[in-house]
């Protein structure tokens, strides 16, 4: 497997070149994905209740809230204070409601969604749900905002996606070339373990442990790389003082992600190698 | 052991070999002579199922080559021994470790493997160079090595592709008596050469292909 040794660390370090592409896309992504989702967990819906609702009728909309599994959290806001806070808020326009003679704020409940409600999608068909009860006037929440922020997370994920397929490719091309290299420095001993009865897979394990070992240490690599590009984007990011805070909550890749990484490189790498061993057996045949 | 029937083989438009058939026996020693591109190589590539022939069927070990699976090819290759011109010795490796590749790959205890080279090194005359890479061996010795390689497994047949070829007259007829020699001792032995000098000493019987036709067969007096 060393015979070569040039040729294999070009194949390692080309791969981790082109897996910590793939790395800084994950990472990107992971990162948006977070800020995408504290974003999101920050979504009140407001269910406003329809007029001069009797308290009953309230108390039943309350309960039927309550036991609704997608609610985390509920706050109930009374005409008064809904006008109260209307007051605080905007103490010079607090001309415009004394006019009117009554109070025109609806009372409404502050509705935050669980977690798994999270999306658009479940946002959007819980509000649907809940604008059929009876007594509710109107459904409210900031549609267009979690549209588009749906609408960024899926895009970057279709361009994590293909950019990721594509580099692959390219790792897998890498290997496989390294490897054929290396079947066809070895093409005559290939050859005479063939003569002397040597089974398919006893000679081709080797190639493939051999793209699988390249593969593994091309992303144990773009890891490291990875890493270090990570700690010193945060390092200037606290020197720069404007984001100071910030830099702490960019994440790493976890654990488990960097795993599926060096899986996913020692994937790469025995595909590469079995591309070659087919291109050589059928060369051969 | 071995039986050809109505075989023919071409390479693009030529033809290499065209209907041959013929049957060798268990214990034969048999000398596959003609001319150089009479088709000898071409036949024991075949016997090997490293070609497939056009037409006919062909026969080792009971075992019908032409209809083997090619994850069959490397089973039937345990059984047949083969000896080329060119030694094919790994040139990385030591005599020992050459002539225990056939046993390695089959997964033998390294005991057993010792064993079994050291009897195959004994039996050709270069167990004293075991430690050696083959290029610091004699033509004749690494011919040795190769031998000792073919028949470390116990083949039930030795297949020679011009094994003298690279050989003074001295050596090809030391290598000539090994044969015999293996020979003896019960495993079926085919010889290609177009080299004469191997048809006088062998005295066996002779096939003799001429233009990828099989001629009629003579025995040689000796
Ligand atoms: N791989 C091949 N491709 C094309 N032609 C071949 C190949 N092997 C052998 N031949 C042709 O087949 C004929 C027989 O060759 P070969 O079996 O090598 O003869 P010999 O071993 O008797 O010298 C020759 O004409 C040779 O050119
Ligand atoms: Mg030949």
């Amino acid at each position: 497997m060393w015979t070569n040794r040039a040729t294999t660390m070009v194949a390692i370090v080309t791969t981790a070149f082109t897996l910590a592409c793939v790395g800084v896309f994950l990472l990107l992504y992971v990162n948006l994905l977070a800020a995408a989702g504290w974003l999101q967990d920050d979504v009140k819906i407001m269910v406003y209740l329809e007029d001069r609702l009797a308290s009953d009728s309230v108390a039943d909309i309350e309960q039927q809230l309550r036991s609704d599994q997608a609610v985390a959290s509920l706050l109930f806001i009374s005409k008064e204070q809904a006008l109260g806070e209307f007051k605080a808020q905007f103490p010079s326009e607090s001309h415009l409601l004394e006019g009117l003679g009554q109070n025109p704020l609806p009372a409404s409940f502050v509705v935050a969604l669980s977690p798994p409600f999270h999306s658009p999608d479940a946002i959007y068909r819980w509000a649907e749900r809940v604008r059929q009860v009876a007594g509710v006037s109107k459904v409210d929440y900031n549609q267009d905002w979690i549209d588009a922020l749906a609408k960024v997370i899926h895009s970057i994920e279709l361009v994590a996606i293909g950019i990721g397929v594509i580099l692959s490719a390219a790792a897998v091309t890498i290997i496989a070339n390294t490897i054929r290299l290396t079947l066809f420095a070895r093409r005559d001993e290939i050859a005479i373990l063939r003569l002397i009865g040597a089974t398919t897979s006893f000679i081709h394990i080797p190639y493939l442990l051999e793209g699988a070992v390249l593969g593994s240490l091309g992303s144990a690599l773009s890891l490291v790389m990875l890493k270090f590009m990570y700690e010193l984007f945060r390092q200037q990011m606290r020197a720069t003082g404007r984001f100071a805070g910030l830099d702490n909550l960019i994440a790493f890749l976890s654990p488990s992600v960097c795993l599926a990484l060096i899986a996913l490189g020692m994937g790469l790498g025995f595909a590469g190698s079995l591309v070659s061993i087919r291109r050589f057996g059928e060369a051969k045949a | 052991m071995i039986q050809l029937i109505h075989v023919s083989k071409r390479y693009d438009q030529r033809s290499a070999l065209s209907d041959v058939s013929f049957e060798i026996g268990k214990g034969e020693f048999v000398l596959l002579m003609g001319p150089s591109g009479a088709g000898k190589s071409t036949l024991l590539r075949m016997l090997i199922g490293a070609e497939q022939p056009d037409e006919g069927q062909i026969f080792v070990h009971q075992k019908n080559v032409t209809m083997l699976r090619r994850s069959e090819i490397p089973y039937l290759r345990r059984k047949v021994g083969t000896v080329f011109q060119d030694f094919r010795l790994l040139p990385k490796k030591s005599v020992f470790d050459n002539v225990a590749l056939p046993l390695l790959v089959q997964g033998i205890s390294s005991a057993d493997i010792r064993r079994k080279v050291t009897e195959a090194l004994r039996a050709v005359g270069v167990d004293h160079k075991r430690d050696q890479l083959p290029a610091g061996l004699s033509t004749g010795e690494q011919q040795r090595v190769c031998i000792a390689r073919a028949i470390v497994n116990g083949p039930v047949v030795l297949l020679a592709d011009e094994p003298t070829g690279n050989l003074d007259p001295a050596l090809t007829s030391e290598i000539i008596e090994l044969f015999k020699l293996i020979n003896a001792r019960g495993t079926t032995v085919v010889v290609a050469t177009h080299d004469p000098l191997v048809m006088e000493q062998v005295n066996r019987r002779v096939l003799t292909l001429s233009q990828g036709t099989l001629l009629p067969e003579r025995r040689v007096k000796g």
